[in-house]
């Protein structure tokens, strides 16, 4: 076998939480330990003597690599201390970058180094954007009370858009937009490598209606109710943090969507309708709940992080961390703006709720290159993992 | 009582197994006084309790027995058992020691005729077969015994049996009120031969040794192999005596592992092909499964392997087992991934070895004196100053490497007790 190491490879997992990869010496202890490898598929020892062979094209290819769930039970177990399921979350950071494009915006994602842009570009954006639109004042407190956060963007006479959504979308749809279409490039240029990869590329294809019913929707089912997280030994009480936490957002973005309808379709037909929620709203309320279990989640991962990298059972990286604070940014300013909003202080309101556009466009715009990624990529690789061990496969 | 003995030109060697007789014999022979002390009620360490032992294969009494006649025969040597080192003072050249003799509650008039051991009706765990079956509190500790004089183990003696056993001795050799004797000597040098225990299978988790009695170490097997063990030497499952059909063997069994002892100890790869040998001494046919991370045959000892490895009943499968079900019909289920084939497999075996590493006796258990070791806990030497490690006191090695060291360490502690 002819092994052209990629140095660059070995050089960055080591930079990124993998510092202790060339310890393992492959006895293999970690894929029996771990819950989710399967007798025919195991990892991650085979993961690790790619990482140390700097095998890149295996590691970009392999699905095994995405479904790790980083429980932690190998580095419990490993006899070496060669900690692989930190290495395994490294590897997965580098094929984020491996398959975000444009490139340099994935690059800036990667380390720490990135993180004054990370900040910075989206505050620029929506400092320029609130100083085009105008609005760019601090409203009384009567304006205030009476719109909230409504016309942060200013308010123009036109009823059938309002100013504020035009600004909002302005901002966040061509960041998800890009985030959206980078993701779709990584991941059909990944489920491709991996099926040439497994050598899959003479079998049968499902339809997009079978791929649906039989990959899709059951990784969809698995994934809400926490499945494989379940399995997990060493840190159990990580499903308390990361359920509530993926509820939390999927509520959000039905309050979300449901925000955009009623203002910008029902909105048109019934004025009133425009301005904040009332209280007494069940959406406001299911949206309030929502924003509890996003704190409560994310202050359970938070501190569960805090005591693994305290017991030496894990390294801090900026991959990890990025994620937490930005989820963590997100829930305290938009609680935080709220509150705000009910005390009838409009300068703080405003920097906070300043604050919280800044963290939910960096949320969006760089999905596909953090370790939010994971739910484009996890969920790709389960479906691969259905399609692999489906009849489909093996034909 | 106390009384004083030894010159400056003395020698000190704390324990007898194979390394302790050896560097012994090899001070004595040159003339030097040597004091001999030993923990156990009988000389010959852990060498005694093997079936066969390397190079030759040979059982232990070929090895053990030509010392212990060196030793009978030299009056230079003074044995103490039952003994340990108190305390020592002094300096380089010119220490002094303080042994402490645990009593036997058998004087010299033992024959060994057994007479208390029969009558004796106390029962506990045998230590010496790893609790595999029951001795009596008047017990000799195993049939190769030197001295050959039996012992009583007080704590495990009821009233009654303290009766049977007086009125069973017709010598007068027992004496229940025998008390603990201190005697401090004058030695120029030390040699630190305390050797190894077996690492503590209960410790490795994942191997849930205490959860079958079909999940067995390998000095077990030793004692389940040799005709003076629990079972005369055939090779059954305890607990249920079942006979062999398939067995297998975790290598690495908490040996070079940061959860429990971080060092390979360099004889359970060969330990197990010794152990192959017995197996299909009396099993012919039984599948035999090694898990290995590497497997590491020193020196020669590859030719011994490859014979054994060609075997076409016996597999090897590289990847270390990392957990183990204990079976409702008394067998094991060990699980590993075949790194080669990068497949997970389960195997089920009426038997499994867990090939245990060694482990410094005072790593457990700290010696009375301030030594130099290693983060194991093996000793490092410091010649200058008379205290010398030998065998596996110094590194986790083989009887012929034990053997060898003890003789290097015999040739410093004579310089220095020369001086």
């Amino acid at each position: 076998m002819d092994v052209q190491p990629d140095l660059d490879l070995i050089r960055t997992l080591k930079a990124t939480g993998g510092d202790t990869l060339k310890m393992c010496y492959q006895c293999s202890t970690c894929a029996v330990v771990c819950p989710l490898s399967t007798d025919g598929n195991p990892f991650p020892r085979q993961e690790m003597i790619y990482a140390q062979w700097g095998m890149a094209d295996k590691l970009l290819k392999d699905p095994n690599v995405f479904l790790c769930h980083q429980c932690g039970d190998c580095t419990a177990s490993c006899p070496r201390g060669a900690k692989p399921g930190d290495v395994m979350s490294a590897i997965r950071s580098y094929a984020y970058t491996f398959y975000g494009w444009p490139k340099p915006l994935a690059k800036l994602c990667a380390n720490e180094k990135g993180l004054p842009w990370l900040v910075g570009i989206p505050t620029v954006i929506i400092l320029l954007m609130w100083m085009i639109s105008g609005g760019m004042t601090i409203p009384s407190h009567e304006e205030f009370a009476q719109h909230g956060y409504t016309q942060f963007f200013g308010h123009w006479g036109f009823k059938w858009y309002a100013k504020n959504i035009f600004f909002i979308v302005l901002i966040m749809v061509p960041s998800l937009g890009l985030a959206l279409y980078s993701a779709w490039r990584g991941l059909t240029t990944m489920w491709k490598a991996m099926r040439k990869e497994a050598g899959l590329e003479g079998a049968y294809r499902p339809s997009a209606n079978q791929a649906w019913k039989e990959f899709i929707w059951p990784s969809f089912v698995e994934i809400l109710q926490h499945k494989r997280f379940d399995e997990c030994g060493e840190q159990h009480n990580r499903k308390t943090g990361h359920l509530p936490l993926m509820l939390s957002f999927i509520g959000l973005l039905i309050v979300t969507l449901w925000s955009l309808f009623r203002q910008d379709v029902l909105g048109l037909i019934y004025p009133s309708l425009h301005g904040p929620l009332p209280m007494t709203d069940p959406f406001k309320v299911f949206a309030n709940v929502c924003a509890i279990a996003l704190i409560f989640g994310i202050a359970v991962l938070w501190s569960n992080r805090v005591r693994l990298e305290k017991d030496n059972k894990t390294l801090p990286t900026f991959f990890d961390w990025f994620l937490i604070w930005e989820i963590a940014a997100v829930g305290i300013t938009g609680i935080g703006a709220e509150l705000f909003r009910w005390m009838g202080m409009p300068v703080v309101g405003y920097v906070i709720y300043f604050l919280h556009l800044v963290s939910i466009m960096m949320l969006f715009l760089y999905l596909p290159y953090t370790k939010l990624a994971h739910i484009l990529f996890r969920t790709t690789a389960y479906a691969f993992d259905k399609y692999r061990e489906s009849s489909f496969a093996k034909q | 009582m106390t009384d004083e003995q030894g010159t400056s030109g003395a020698v000190l060697v704390v324990g007898g197994g194979i390394s302790g007789l050896t560097a012994t014999l090899e001070a004595a022979e040159v003339g030097k006084d040597v004091f001999l002390v030993e923990k156990n009620p009988s000389l010959g360490g852990r060498v005694s309790q093997m079936y066969q032992y390397f190079p030759k294969l040979c059982p232990p009494s070929c090895g053990l027995e030509i010392n212990y006649r060196r030793i009978r025969d030299n009056r230079g040597v003074r044995v103490y058992t039952m003994t340990t080192v108190k305390s020592v003072s002094g300096t380089p050249g010119n220490y002094e020691v303080v042994l402490e003799t645990a009593p036997r509650y058998v004087n010299s008039n033992c024959t060994a005729c057994g007479a208390c051991s029969e009558a004796c009706p106390d029962e506990v765990d045998n230590e010496f077969n790893f609790g595999m079956d029951k001795r009596k509190a008047a017990y000799i500790p195993h049939e190769m015994a030197f001295p050959r004089r039996y012992v009583i183990d007080k704590e495990a003696l009821s009233a009654e049996g303290a009766e049977a056993i007086q009125a069973a001795c017709k010598y007068d050799a027992i004496d229940l009120d025998m008390p603990a004797e201190t005697r401090t000597i004058r030695v120029g040098s030390i040699v630190w031969a305390t050797g190894w225990n077996p690492y503590d299978a209960s410790k490795i988790e994942n191997l849930k040794f205490d959860q079958s009695d079909a999940i067995i170490t390998n000095m077990m097997m030793e004692r389940l192999a040799s005709p003076n063990g629990p079972t005369k030497g055939k090779i059954v499952r305890p607990g249920d005596n079942k006979e062999i059909e398939s067995v297998a063997f975790v290598q690495c069994a908490g040996s070079r592992d940061e959860n429990n002892l971080r060092y390979c100890s360099y004889v359970c790869c060969m330990a197990t092909f010794k152990q192959i040998t017995y197996i299909r001494e009396q099993y012919p046919a039984a599948k035999i499964y090694v898990y290995y991370i590497d497997l590491r045959t020193p020196g020669k000892y590859e030719q011994f392997s490859d014979k054994l490895m060609d075997d076409k009943n016996s597999f090897f499968i590289k990847g270390k087992v990392a957990d183990v079900i204990p079976e409702e019909d008394g067998g094991v289920t060990v699980i590993a991934e075949d790194a080669l084939n990068a497949k997970k497999i389960s195997q089920k075996v009426d038997m499994v070895v867990l090939a245990t590493g060694m482990q410094a006796v005072q790593a457990l258990a700290p010696l009375p004196v301030a030594l130099h070791t290693d983060s194991d806990g093996f000793i490092i030497s410091e010649n200058e100053k008379g205290m010398i490690a030998a065998g596996c006191a110094k590194k986790a090695s083989d009887v012929v490497t034990c053997t060898q060291n003890s003789t290097a360490a015999a040739l410093k502690a004579i310089q220095i007790s020369g001086r």
